[in-house]
């Protein structure tokens, strides 16, 4: 049994673990960087380590400095959070080694969807429907054109162990694609120090529309339903919801059950995402990401499920605590994410917050590490809140998350709330109209 | 508590920049309250920079607890150098347990010099001296765990 608990991450995820913690009565062992000693994981763990300094690379990523943490301290689990290394296999096998319970998938699973070729592969494999494009990496640019040809531009260039936008370019002709084959390899090599990229059709106007997954040690998967992340902005999400104003209950059952096949053919424990293109009533496989993702409180709020304190059951050996039966989603949640920066620009604004009033009332939630004087540092992420906000349907939910963003007070920064407040008073945004160029097209 | 104290009490409370200093004795209860001291300095400067900069600055909140609460030991370690802990781990005095430590206070070392080992993930990590001089204070004890940027020893060039 897990009794104490090594938080490697920071932030907000970080504070988020650390509640689940105490609800549980388990001990929490907080990491930092000699830029977060006051930082609130800090204050609210039993105990608090300094792995670093700054910057992450030395610090939030150093993972012999974390495992020695946890050795000092006693920690028998570790959670990695979202981002720095909850996607690095290497990282939860020498966990692993060091017999300390990593709160997460296996590294086998990760290391086979964390390759986006492969899992594109699997995903096929388990008949679940994928884009067009390569059977696997494309190596030369003739072998690239070929493909792009026989499937029709526009296609979309990817780097196999790629994320966040980066490594990827859209070709619409020929020529594009000749001038961005070279660029995209090399983009992805020193992003991600591999040059493996391949091809896919381009959809113009996708939703972007994932399931939550959820795998316990006896073999059981389930899914929690859809999240609707078509708003972003340079392919960083900034708006979710569930359920999504186009998937219907059958629709859900569809993708439900492909979501679960696929981890089914990894054996997958613990959460996870599917990530589809939904365009044109058919839906597409795009990728899967082994972690607790940032927009996790949407599915907890139509769920009831604690999605944190159940990924620490599970890592326990405990089944998972999601009731048998037919599964619907309850009411409607919305997340905003409110990030330390220009809304206009989308430049990261590091600064001290002299001013920080946070909403509340009936369906309210916000999730953040931040308070008054608390200052950015410009060396980590720029979510700074989430504001999670839940309603009976989607109209109640939308008219709850305006009031609540008006009455959202930061200042000292520059944040994306009138970003997110512009939004919801946008009419394709409140019809549910919306594809992945929303914010393309969006005027304020 | 005279007044000749209590205006002794103000001269160390102004001099060592303390924010606040609560005492009661006997029935009495004597409250200073300092000037601002470091921590905000440290606040105006950051003030001062352009907004938008995105130069890596120490968060200064964090200074203030740091000067806060190496306020004490600041004082007598003027004047010395101060070899900290490179990583996180156990900080252990001696290669092995029946071995003689590697250095003592009062030991005069060289640049290069072993002065302990900080074992993390089953490594034992050799930490040497940066510097030449004598050893004049060892802050951990030996197989205490040690965090990054921690005091180890002090040394006297």
């Amino acid at each position: 049994m897990i009794s104490k608990v090594l938080i490697a991450n920071r932030g907000e995820i970080a504070l988020r673990v650390i509640l689940a913690c105490k609800e549980m009565g388990l001990k929490t062992v907080a990491v930092h960087s000699e830029a977060d000693r006051d930082a609130l994981h800090v204050r609210y763990a039993d105990e608090d380590v300094c792995i670093g300094p700054a910057p992450s690379r030395q610090s939030y990523l150093n993972i012999s400095s974390i495992i020695a943490a946890a050795e000092i301290t006693g920690a028998d689990a570790i959670h990695p959070g979202y981002g720095f290394l909850a996607e690095n296999p290497h990282f939860a096998e020498i966990a692993g080694e060091c017999q300390l319970t990593f709160i997460g998938p296996s590294p086998e699973a990760m290391r086979l969807m964390g390759d986006k070729a492969k899992a594109r592969e699997m995903a096929k494999n388990a008949g679940i429907p994928i884009l067009p494009g390569s059977e696997g990496l494309v190596k030369t640019h003739a072998e690239a054109l070929d493909i792009s040809r026989a499937i029709g531009f526009p296609v979309i260039l990817k780097a196999a162990a790629g994320g966040g936008g980066r490594g990827m370019r859209i070709c619409g002709s020929d020529a594009d694609l000749a001038g961005a084959f070279d660029t995209a390899r090399s983009e992805a090599e020193r992003a991600f120090g591999s040059a493996d990229v391949y091809v896919e059709k381009y959809l113009e106007r996708p939703r972007h529309i994932e399931i939550q997954i959820f795998g316990d040690t006896q073999g059981r998967i389930v899914s929690l339903g859809e999240r609707e992340c078509t708003i972003q902005r340079r392919h960083q999400k900034l708006i979710e919801e569930s359920p999504s104003p186009a998937v219907s209950q059958d629709l859900r059952k569809q993708m439900g059950e492909a979501a679960i096949r696929l981890c089914e053919a990894v054996r997958y424990v613990n959460a996870g995402t599917i990530e589809f293109l939904f365009q044109d009533g058919e839906f597409y496989f795009m990728e899967m990401n082994t972690r607790i993702q940032v927009e996790h409180p949407v599915t907890e709020e139509v769920t009831g499920i604690d999605l944190v304190k159940e990924q620490i059951r599970v890592a326990s050996g405990l089944p998972l605590s999601v009731p048998h039966g037919d599964f619907r989603l309850r009411g409607h949640a919305m997340e905003f994410r409110i990030n330390a920066e220009d809304p206009v620009t989308f430049a990261p604004h590091a600064g001290r917050i002299r001013e920080f009033h946070v909403p509340g009332g009936p369906g309210v939630r916000v999730d953040t590490a931040v308070y008054r004087d608390y200052v950015i540092s410009p060396h980590y992420d720029s979510l700074i809140a989430k504001l999670v906000v839940r309603g009976k349907n989607r109209e109640e939910t939308i008219v709850r998350s305006r009031r609540a963003l008006d009455l959202f007070i930061i200042e000292g920064v520059k944040t994306s709330i009138p970003l997110d407040r512009a939004i919801l008073d946008d009419q394709r945004f409140i019809r549910g109209d919306i594809s992945t160029r929303f914010m393309e097209e969006f005027e304020w | 508590m005279n007044f000749k104290e209590i205006l002794e009490l103000i001269d160390k409370v102004s001099e060592r920049g303390i924010a606040e200093l609560e005492i009661e004795q006997a029935g009495t209860k004597l409250r200073i309250q300092g000037k601002p001291s470091q921590p905000q300095v440290i606040h105006s400067y950051v003030g001062e920079l352009p907004r938008d900069t995105t130069l890596s600055l120490p968060a200064p909140a964090s200074g203030a607890t740091l000067a806060a609460k190496t306020e004490e030991e600041e004082e007598s370690d003027s004047g010395l150098h101060i070899i900290t802990a490179p990583i996180v781990g156990t900080f252990y005095r001696a290669p092995n347990p029946e071995s003689e430590p590697f250095v003592t206070i009062g030991d005069h070392v060289n640049k290069g010099k072993v002065l302990c080992i900080v074992e993390a993930m089953k490594l034992m990590n050799e930490i040497e001296s940066d510097i030449d001089g004598e050893i004049v204070k060892i802050y951990p004890q030996n197989g205490q765990p040690v965090e990054y940027g921690e005091k180890l020893f002090a040394v006297r060039t």
